[in-house]
């Protein structure tokens, strides 16, 4: 079922069975696009609940202008962002930084198979600045286009690219450091 | 000179698993957060109870108030209480006009001695005290 047919659903009066259609489609595509943002499986699985929560909650002003696909990942990406905020403010109270948090969940996660260099690839990307750490991961670990990595993030084709350039030259500095 | 491009494939991409049988669950547990949204309740839903409290409070004051007035008319004593407390409460009342105003007559002449002499007859005082009276 295409995203118009959902909202057509949607629009005649069958929202749980639009709402359950896009669990369908997109509950997995999204599960993977919070997951390589928050490394943690458990994290990842609270925060689905939250993210398609509000998605429900806000359905009913969802305007059809946008299209269904970039509303979806631009909550999720917000609220991983908003965890990840959070997290960082937790640290910090316990005199910790997140991406030595972040490193750890690497290392310790059962759910992850990477050898050493893999790893530190992702640890790597933990220490980027935001930007380039979300261009980089939805352009690299996730195979997005430039065109729809620009309307989920409201940024320019343009920018996006400079960044994902400034990005892989400071993981190739970074891994250049370690190996 | 190896490209970016050609560092990242080599490196490859780490992958993350998920415990068996997981997008099933997931997708049962999130589809179950669509529930028939509930309008909120209005005011005289969340006041419910409250009224029905004062309700109750009013309909036992209505019905204490009405034993109460029932049973306190009709009861001799009480109405003898409540003149008497009366009485006390107004000491400087002309004593004529508290006794007409609950019904007494008094006699208007004077009391004669014979008057006086058969109310003690009547009232079965003992001659010892009016001996004993007179002597004072």
């Amino acid at each position: 079922m295409t995203d118009n047919e959902i909202m057509d659903l949607y629009k005649a009066g069958q929202q749980e069975r639009a709402f359950k259609k896009i669990v369908d489609s997109y509950s997995e595509r999204l599960y993977w696009h919070v997951r390589h943002f928050l490394c943690s499986h458990e994290d990842t699985d609270d925060l689905l609940q939250e993210i398609f929560l509000k998605v429900w909650n806000g359905l009913p002003s969802f305007r059809t202008e946008s299209r269904l696909y970039t509303w979806l990942y631009r909550i999720a990406t917000n609220e991983a962002l908003n965890f990840l905020q959070k997290k960082k403010v937790r640290a910090a109270l316990q005199f910790e930084s997140l991406s030595r948090e972040m490193e750890v969940l690497i290392d310790d996660d059962p759910w992850l198979n990477g050898d050493e260099l893999q790893r530190a690839l992702l640890k790597a990307v933990q220490k980027l600045p935001k930007k380039q750490q979300l261009v980089f991961t939805m352009r690299w670990l996730e195979d997005m286009s430039y065109e729809d990595i620009s309307e989920i993030l409201g940024t320019s084709v343009g920018a996006l690219k400079a960044s994902y350039h400034f990005a892989v030259e400071k993981l190739k500095s970074e891994l250049g450091k370690n190996f | 000179m190896k490209t970016e491009k050609n560092i990242l494939e080599n490196i490859g991409k780490a992958s993350f698993t998920v415990p068996e049988g997981y997008f099933d669950d997931l997708r049962d547990r999130l589809g179950s957060i669509a529930t028939p949204k509930v309008t909120a309740p209005g005011f005289f839903f969340r006041a419910k109870p409250y009224l029905a409290l004062a309700a109750c409070f009013v309909a036992i004051l209505i019905a204490g108030t009405t034993i109460l007035r029932n049973t306190v008319a009709n009861d001799p004593t009480d109405l003898t209480f409540s003149e008497a407390s009366y009485a006390q409460m107004a000491p400087f009342a002309i004593p004529e006009d508290y006794y007409q105003e609950i019904g007494y007559d008094l006699p208007t002449e004077e009391l004669s001695d014979e008057d006086i002499i058969e109310y003690l007859i009547e009232s079965g005082t003992q001659v010892e005290l009016l001996a004993y009276a007179g002597n004072q």
